[in-house]
This record gives C-alpha cells, structure tokens and sequence, in this order.
C-alpha cells in the first residue's frame, strides 16, 4: 500500500468518531438529492404508464387548433368544437368508432356537505364516453349513467367524499346539479388520475351543464378499425376536418397530458426538492469544511513529525485526501442507498394518506445514481481541499512547538476584502431594487450578500460573541464566563461553525419575511380596493373548484338587507394579439363595491361593444378613453371594443372589464370567481352575513366572509407553502447542528488537559456540560443573529425585487413574532448540539485529562 | 508506623492499596500504606521512580480511588462520597498545584486565582487573596493572560489559587518539575512561608532532595510501600537516603 493511504487509513481508523458528523451531514445532503431525482422519475414513469393505460383505445384527437394562453397560465384555453364533427369523423374510412369529449369544471359536494377536493389539481366533470375503449376512465362498479342526474366518479373522488353508489349529492358546475352515483370508475388502473376528481355525466347532460351552448365538445375521440395505424388516421382525418380543426394521434395526446402534469407540478415539485437539497448540501459544505480545518489544526504536530521524517508535501495533503476521499465515498453511497430507501418509503407512505401514487417500481436512472454520488464526493472533497493544502504546508518544526491550535484571529486582508464584497453586495443590490428595477442585479446583489456574510463571519465572531454571550457573566456566573471565553478562542472556527447554521437561518427567515410580506400585501389590496362588507368564494386554489353560480349575484343582489352584489367572473381573449384576462361583470355595480381608483370616461355604459382597461395596461398598449381594442374570442370571433372607461386600481377587479352581455356569445362555462356584497345603511354586518350565507346555502353553500376574514383566506395558501418550506429546511438546520456538535466534540478533545484541570480544581460535571452547553448556545446565537440579518435584507431585497418587476405593488412586512420564534428555536438547536458533546466531556477522567499529552 | 502523634492530621491514609490492571498484568502501585498529614506543616513525598508517590497523593487528594484501605480530608472519609461531593471537597478544601498547565488559557492571572471560589459561587475573603497576591509578588500581572507569563510566574499564580479558598490542606504535585532553579526556588519558597507563617498545610510529590530540603518532614515510598520518614531534612541527607534504593532496597 502506498504510504500515504497507509497513513490516511490507519488515521481514519484511530480518529473514526471525528468523522461521524461529517458522514453524517454528506449522508443527509445527499440522500435528500437521491431521494427527490429517484422520487421525480419514478412519479413521471407512473403518470406515462397511467396516461398510456388511460388512453390506449384513443387512437387521435380532434380539437381545435388555437389556443389563447394568458400570461402567468402554463395551459391555454382551447374553443371547443362543434359535436356535428363526430358524425363528418365517423364516415371517414378507417374509423371504428368517435366521440365528443366534454369536460368542464364540477365540484363534487362529499356526504358531509363538505366539496371534495379544489385545494390544487383539477375538479373535472364531463360526459361518460360510452364506448369503453375510448374513454379513459373504466368502470369499475355499478354502471354507466343513462338518464339525467346520474353520474359515475371516479373513486379516489368517492372515497373522499364518503360517497357511495345509490348516493344523491350536489355537483357544482357551478350551478349545483343534483346528481345520484351510479358507478365508480378507475383511471389508467388507479382510483383517479392523482387527486384529479371527475364526475362523468350523459352527455345530455354535459352540454347541459358544462357548456355555454349545446352541440359543442372541448374535444373528439376517434379510435381507428383494424389494421389502421395512427399516423394514417390522422392524415385521413386531417383530410375531412374544417379549417381550424386539428387532428393528432392518441400517442401525442396522452404525451401532452403527461408533460402537463410534468410541468404543472412534477417539475415544480422536484424543483423546489432539489433547492432545498442544494440549500443542505451547502451548509454541509461548511460543517464538513470546518471538520476538516480542525482536524488538520489538531494534527500539526504529527504531519510536522511525517514531514521532519522526509514526507513530501504532496504525501502529506494527499494523505488527507484519502481520508477525505474515504468519508467522501462511504457517505455518499450510504446516502444514495438512504435516498433510495427514502423514495420507497414516500411510494409506500402517499396511497396511505390518500394521494394515489402510480403504481410501479422504482425507477433508478444511471443520473440519479451518479448526480448524488458524484456531488456528495465533490462537495466532500472540495471542503477538505485547502486544509489538505495547509497540511501539506506544515512546517518540519512545527513538532516541535507547544500549541496546535488555530488561535489565528481574522486578518485584516480579510476585513477589507470582506467589508468591499459587502460594499458591493448593498451597492448592487440597491441598484437592482431602487434605481433600476432587475430581478437579476437584486439576485446577483443577495448572492454577493452571502459570500460577504461568510467573508466577515471571523471579523464579527469576536464582536459579535462578547455582546450575546455579555449577559452570561452575570447570569451563569464563572461558568457562563468560561463558555463565553472558550466560543472566542478561535474566531475563524466559530465563524465557520456558526455559518452553517447562518445559512439555514437565513434561508428560513427570508421565506418567513418573504411571506408574511405577501400576506401584507394581500390585506393591504383587499382593504383598498375592496370597498363591499362580505365577500363569497369557494376557497380554493390552483385549478381545482369550480366557481360560483353567475345566477348568485343577482340572488343576493335581491335581498332587502343587500345595497350591492357583484359577481366577478372570468374570461378569456386575446386584446390586440396578446392574451388576456377578462373580467365579466355588472361594472356599473363593480365600481360601487370596489374602489377603482381615479376613473377616465364612465363605466356606466359599456353595454355589448364597452371595454373598461386599467391605466397601467393601457399605457402599455397605448389606448386612451374613445380608442379601438380589438379582442378575439376563443371561439374565433374578433370584434372591436370602444375604451370607455380607464381606471386607477386593477388588483382584485383586473385589469380589462367587459359586460356579462359582452361576453355571452364566447362564452365557455359560466362561473363566477367571487361575489362583493355591500349591505344598505344600518344592517348589521352579522344580519347581513346571515342573509347572504341564506341565499348561499343554496348554491352549493360557498363561505361567506367578512372583508377581514376575506383578506386573511386569501393567504391561506402562503402559510401552507411556509410549513412545507420549514420541513424542508428542518434538514439543512440538522446538519448545521451537526456541525456544531462535530467542532465543539473537536474542541473538547483539544482541551481534554484544561477539562481535567477545572474538574481538580472544583468544577462540577453539571457545571462542566453548562459551560459546553453555553459555548454551543453561543455559537448558535451567532449564526441564528447573523441568520436573522441576512434573511431579513434578502427578504426585502426579494419583496423589493418582485415589487419593481411584477406590475402589482408588494407591500414589505417585517413578522417580529415568527422571527422570535426562528432566533428562539435557533438557541434551542444550540443547546441541542450541545448535549452529546457536554455529556462526553462531563465524563472525562480526571486524572487521565491532566496527564493527556 | 509508630509515630502515632497527637497532632491533628490534615490529611492520610489508612491501609491504603491501589491495583491497576487485573490478573497477570495487574500492578500494585500501592501496597498497605498507612500515613497521616500533619496539620500546619509541609510534608514532602520521595521515593524513585514507580514507587507510588504521585498515585498516593492523587488518592489522598480525592482525585482518583483506592482499591481498599482508606483516606481521609480532616475526618471525612473519601470513599464515601459520590463524584459530585468530591468534586465539592476539592473545590472547597483542597488546593492543587500541579507540575504545568495550572492555569486556565482563557482567564486573566485574577480570575485564575479566584477560579475555584468564582466556581463555589462564593466571594471568599477579600484581605485574604490581595495579601497572597502580594505574598506571590504579582500584582501588576493581575489582568494579563497565562500565555502572557513566565514558566516560574504561571506556577506562582497556581500557588496563589491554591491558597485562595483557604483550603485545609494544598498538594502539589512536582510543582518546581518544569522549572529551573531559581524559579523554582521562589515556588518552593512561597510554599515554605505559606505554611509557616499563615499556618497552612502542604504534601509535595518530588524527586528532586533540594526541593525535598524546603519541607519539614519527608515520607519516603518505594514499591508502594511506605518505607521511612525523616524530620527537618537537609538536601544532602535526602539525597543519601535516596541513594540507599539504589543499592540494597528499603530498610524497614
């Protein structure tokens, strides 16, 4: 064996326990990376196989061939096509059989009154395709519907919903439509297509329902005869479809249904695992870098010996390689086999809390293999990289001095180069923010922000800690004192120790900060342009619920209790070829119930051929009060509106408004997205409320809420996002705490001698593991302060940022209560790490720690 | 022994064995030492190297444990007490001076001296540790750190904390081992006039017979027994005793 791996193993050997937390943090980092990269593809193989499976008897589709995208949506709005087509498709030579496909928004109601699902994905409701092979759901109990009112659902929506069949309950369409269940279905093998509900109707009554008029489909499926390939049908269905009608085969489609989950939420789910893996993976790096520093620090003396003895300074740094090649590669295999574990854990676990998870096996790419490990074993070997080199620089005559510790404290160069870093990261991020407003300045700026944190750590550790650790001294008394002193002994070492954990912190409060900002800026909307006394919606997020009735407005509008009630409904064009969110309202009401802000023109008159625009938008496209719009329709009409009104204030009223009228003849499906309701002068907002939660209970029973109670839920989705982002961070915070506890064990070791001498001198093992304990509080109180700071610039940098680059106006919040609570649970994590190493050094052996060498 | 006194013994032992190890390989550091501290005086403890005497004074002292026989601090049997009580007894009537690293790196000379009190909670007497300060002539090292001292200052600093709680008894442990003469003459000296002019109590481990010379009574110990005991010794008779355990053993 060669001498230096010779050295290095026996090394490893000898000091296996120093490692342990270094093993640990590569462990964790990577298993987390493996886990989200097996996790991702073996979710997007199922939803291929369930899609595949679902649609195998589709063999093309027919739709239309434009769609109208509005910004900020991934999925366009598609004009449907006329149902006449199926009988044009069925002549056609070389197809079996064909059939409309309806689909539109229904929200089941479960048997406790409560509407399934609508928090997320897709409430869907369509017509029951009765050929088998063409429809993707099958029936799995009962039978199909064959008369109006009777429906099939899919299972996972029954299961929910604690439906069973022979069951009578409400569909929202959003009109609620009584309907009894007479079969279940599965889709592609599984209770439903991921926590996608459908109800499946006649298709009488779907066109019903779910259309704006009868006699038109979203889409038509076609299934080929015998020995009639897919391609071929297309080019012969192409052949008879009008102008504007497309065909592609069933191949394509079910390909787009699967990149759209793998966009809509594969993608972002995976995304968002694989930054905070990169987030665990950083802070390991300084934990893992910080071992090593030590561990080289301690064994000057022995590499002295080694170099005295003729070894090479290439022999040496490589032998500290070795050893952290060997960390390196044991830990990153573990955590590769631990990520694997992990994801079959979650396949395990997510069918028994419900979200149905494709069946399948795993699905182990060479990438998510060789990412993890690859990472692992560079971030590993990066971090021991420049101890290596200084192991390698230790002089012959180190030997022979007393001390082998690092005492160094920061250097000047390292004042000036860290104050000019921190300089710069204000400058640019100032620039990027105020003047000249970029996301991309304010990103590079935070970045720099960070590097100049960790840049100035050492410089501030021995500021920093006299001022925490000051009320010690006289809380803690000696003990207090001690710890105090030993978390100054090294300055750079508690500076790297602490940054782990700073980043963690850091990263938690700015997403703390960030959302409680967007909850302010929430409220802040809802109070200004929200001039009415209770608010209907149907509190969903994403694309699942299904609005509300069009028909509820007017129905509480006619309550004596009520002065106004405004429905707000959506639609869709594209304005001048670009497209748009429409609003489709009574906007002579809107403007009673919202404040619009300072109007031009009146908004009173816009009857069929009116549009009202906010300013901001038409500044941008240049129209003014009396001007031409020309708007085109998703079902290909184009017509031009007259600006007839530009107003102040978009945010809850959008920013183009056109009448119900207006938008009747584009219709798809009718449903409003939120009733305003003010009350007539003197009615109690609790009698107000009660009459309108009245005429609610029977349209599907929406919440009604008070305009407080309204701005508060429409955050609701923010504090969702800010657990599962703390879960998340919960590992990079464990490995920064593993940090502390790997450098505070070194620690101990290197001051086994003056443990002994306090324990001969009278200290307590009680008092000896406070004052370790209070050492790892303080260092921990650094990185939570300095943690603090950092994620509250980043914070408002990322508040000021999106303010300056989104259209709407953010609001910057500072939550003082949360923010106690980040720096209180950054303390106990000190006390935490403290634990194990105040327990070891407690046990030490008095008269073996005064005669250690 | 037979030198059964009247006086008042600070600290002893009372048949006192200790065994490292176990079977074949187990060693007797101490065999059946039976050996009494005089209150107010300064006892040396001799003998060659392996003979027990640094494990004789760690057991007297509390730090470690013996395998049978007994020690005492004033009346109290040490055996008896949990870690956590002797821990307080060292603290509160033990002092210590050790051959190096007395001192703790991260305190101010001061602080060090006041260590064990500051560890009690207690102010301990005021008068008492400014005279030592100036017994151990270090006044104006007072707010500088360890590192910051002389080899022969540090152990004068131990000296002083080891004389700050006003212990019952103080041991040092080859307290002049890592100095040259002169330093180490000043150390023995202080200890000397610790004991004779404020009436404390000293056990010094040594091999070396000039510092044995500074004591009044030297106890001499060979293969873990106790072997003779010499009043007001001179460091030439020392010297001439300990020459004797070269050649034909210990009289007894």
């Amino acid at each position: 064996m060669n001498a230096s791996v010779r050295i290095s193993v026996s090394s490893l050997r000898a000091h296996k326990r120093r490692f342990a937390g270094t093993f640990l943090a590569v462990l964790l980092g990577v298993a987390f990376l493996a886990g989200t990269l097996v996790m991702g593809d073996t979710l997007r193989a199922g939803f291929d196989t369930m899609f595949g499976n679902a649609t195998k008897g589709t063999d093309a589709v027919v739709r239309s061939a434009d769609t109208i995208t509005t910004p900020g949506e991934s999925q366009g709005v598609r004009r449907p096509v006329s149902t006449d087509l199926v009988k044009t498709i069925e002549r056609t030579p070389g197809v079996a059989a064909a059939a409309p496909d309806i689909q539109g928004a229904g929200q089941l109601v479960g048997s406790g009154g409560k509407p399934i699902g609508g928090q997320g994905p897709p409430t869907l409701a369509g017509n029951w395709i009765e050929d088998p092979q063409l429809n993707a759901y099958r029936l799995a109990e009962g039978r199909a519907p064959s008369k109006s009112g009777e429906v099939v659902v899919n299972k996972g929506a029954a299961k929910k919903g604690d439906l069973q069949i022979g069951d009578t309950t409400i569909l929202r369409t959003p009109d609620p439509v009584k309907v009894t269940i007479v079969g279940l279905a599965t889709f592609g093998g599984e209770d439903g297509m991921a926590q996608v509900t459908f109800t499946g109707m006649t298709q009488a009554d779907a066109e019903k329902y779910l259309t704006a008029k009868p006699g038109e489909a979203a889409s038509i499926r076609v299934r080929a005869g015998p020995g009639v390939g897919q391609q071929q049908l297309v080019s012969d269905l192409t052949a008879v479809l009008p102008k504007g009608v497309e065909a592609v085969t069933g191949q394509e489609s079910a390909q787009e249904n699967t990149d759209m989950i793998s966009s809509q939420f594969l993608t972002i789910f995976t995304t968002f695992l694989l930054v905070f893996s990169g987030i665990a993976l950083l802070v390991a790096t300084f934990s893992i870098h910080n071992t090593f520093a030590i561990v080289v620090a301690q064994r000057t003396r022995e590499n002295a010996l080694l170099r005295a003895l003729g070894a090479s300074r290439r022999q040496v740094t490589v032998s500290t390689l070795v050893e952290a090649s060997a960390v390196a590669v044991t830990a990153s295999a573990a955590g590769l086999a631990g990520g694997i574990g992990i994801a079959a854990g979650l396949q395990a676990l997510f069918p028994a809390i419900g979200f149905p998870f494709p069946e399948g096996d795993l699905v182990i790419s060479g990438l998510s293999m060789l990412l993890p490990l690859a990472v692992g074993v560079v971030v590993c070997l990066g971090s021991a990289l420049l101890p290596a080199v200084r192991a390698g620089r230790t002089a012959p005559l180190a030997a022979l001095r007393e001390t082998a510790v690092d005492q160094s404290g920061a250097s000047r160069g390292r004042a000036i180069v860290g104050g000019g870093l921190a300089a710069l990261a204000v400058g640019t991020t100032l620039t990027g923010v105020l003047a000249n407003p970029s996301l991309w300045l304010a990103g590079l700026g935070a970045v720099l922000a960070l590097v100049a944190f960790v840049v100035l750590g050492p410089v501030a550790s021995s500021t920093a800690v006299r001022i925490l650790g000051g009320p010690l001294d006289r809380l803690r008394g000696v003990t207090g004192g001690l710890a105090r002193r030993n978390a100054l002994r090294s300055p750079k070492r508690t500076a790297a120790t602490a940054s782990a954990l700073m980043i963690g912190v850091a990263v938690v409060s700015l997403f703390t900060v960030f959302g409680a900002s967007l909850k302010a800026t929430m409220d802040q909307t809802v109070s200004r342009s929200f001039a009415g006394d209770v608010a209907v919606s149907t509190p969903s997020f994403g694309a699942g619920g299904s609005g509300l009735s069009p028909k509820l407005a007017p129905a509480i509008a006619r309550q004596p209790s009520v002065e106004n009630a405004v429905g707000l409904g959506r639609g869709v064009a594209e304005v001048d070829g670009e497209g748009r969110a429409l609003t489709v309202t009574d906007p002579v009401t809107l403007g009673k119930v919202f404040d619009l802000g300072d109007v031009q023109g009146s908004l009173d008159d816009l009857g069929t051929n009116g549009i009202a625009i906010t300013r901001k938008e038409a500044d941008k496209q240049h129209l003014r009060v009396g001007d031409t719009a020309r708007l085109a329709f998703t079902d290909g009409k184009k017509e031009s509106f007259t600006v007839r009104a530009v107003y102040g204030q978009s945010e809850l009223a959008g920013d183009y408004v056109i009448t119900r009228a207006a938008w009747a003849p584009h219709r798809i499906q009718d449903s409003d997205t939120l009733v305003a309701v003010s009350f007539k002068h003197g009615v109690s907002t609790a009698d107000g409320k009660a009459a309108v939660r009245k005429v609610a209970e029977q349209y599907g029973n929406p919440e009604v809420q008070t305009r407080d109670a309204y701005a508060q839920s429409s955050a609701g989705g923010i504090d969702m996002m800010l657990t599962l982002v703390y879960a998340l961070l919960a590992l990079a915070v464990l490995i920064a705490l593993l940090g502390i506890a790997n450098t505070l064990t070194l620690a101990i070791h290197e001051r086994t001698r003056e443990l002994g001498l306090l324990r001969a001198v009278g200290q307590t093992r009680a008092q000896l593991r406070a004052m370790v304990r209070w050492e790892s509080v303080l260092v921990a109180a650094f990185g939570t302060a300095g943690g603090l700071a950092l994620g509250a610039f980043l914070g408002w940098v990322l508040v000021k940022a999106s303010d300056g680059a989104s259209d709407s106006a953010f609001a910057f919040a500072v939550p003082p209560a949360q923010l106690v609570v980040v720096a209180l649970v950054g303390l106990a994590a000190g006390a935490l790490a403290g634990l194990r190493p105040a327990r070891r050094a407690a046990r030490l052996d008095v008269l073996r720690a005064i005669a250690t060498e | 022994m037979t030198t059964a006194t009247t006086t008042r013994h600070a600290a002893g032992v009372t048949d006192a064995v200790k065994v490292y190890g176990s079977g074949d390989t187990a060693v007797r550091a101490l065999d059946g030492v039976s050996v009494g501290f005089p209150a107010g005086r300064f006892t040396a403890i001799m003998g060659p190297s392996g003979s027990g005497k640094s494990t004789l004074m760690h057991c007297a002292a509390g730090l470690d444990t013996l395998t049978s026989g007994a020690a005492y601090i004033g009346d109290t049997e040490l055996g008896t007490l949990d870690d956590r009580r002797l821990t307080l007894l060292r603290r509160d009537r033990i002092g210590f001076v050790f051959q190096a690293f007395n001192l703790v790196p991260t305190l101010t000379v001061a602080e060090n001296i006041s260590l064990p009190m500051d560890l009690a909670g207690s102010k301990g007497s005021r008068d008492w540790i400014d005279a030592l300060v100036d017994v151990v002539g270090l006044r104006d090292r007072l707010h500088h750190r360890p590192s910051e001292l002389s080899g022969g200052q540090q152990q004068r600093v131990a000296v002083a904390r080891a004389f700050a709680g006003r212990p019952d008894v103080v041991f040092a442990d080859e307290p002049t081992g890592n100095l040259d003469s002169r330093s180490g003459g000043e150390v023995l000296n202080l200890l000397g006039r610790a004991v004779r002019q404020m009436d404390r109590t000293v056990v010094m481990v040594t091999h070396d017979p000039v510092a044995a010379a500074h004591a009044d009574e030297v106890v001499f110990l060979a293969d873990g027994r106790l072997v003779d005991r010499m009043q007001s010794p001179t460091a030439d008779k020392v010297l001439d005793r300990m020459k004797a355990f070269d050649g034909k053993g210990a009289p007894s």
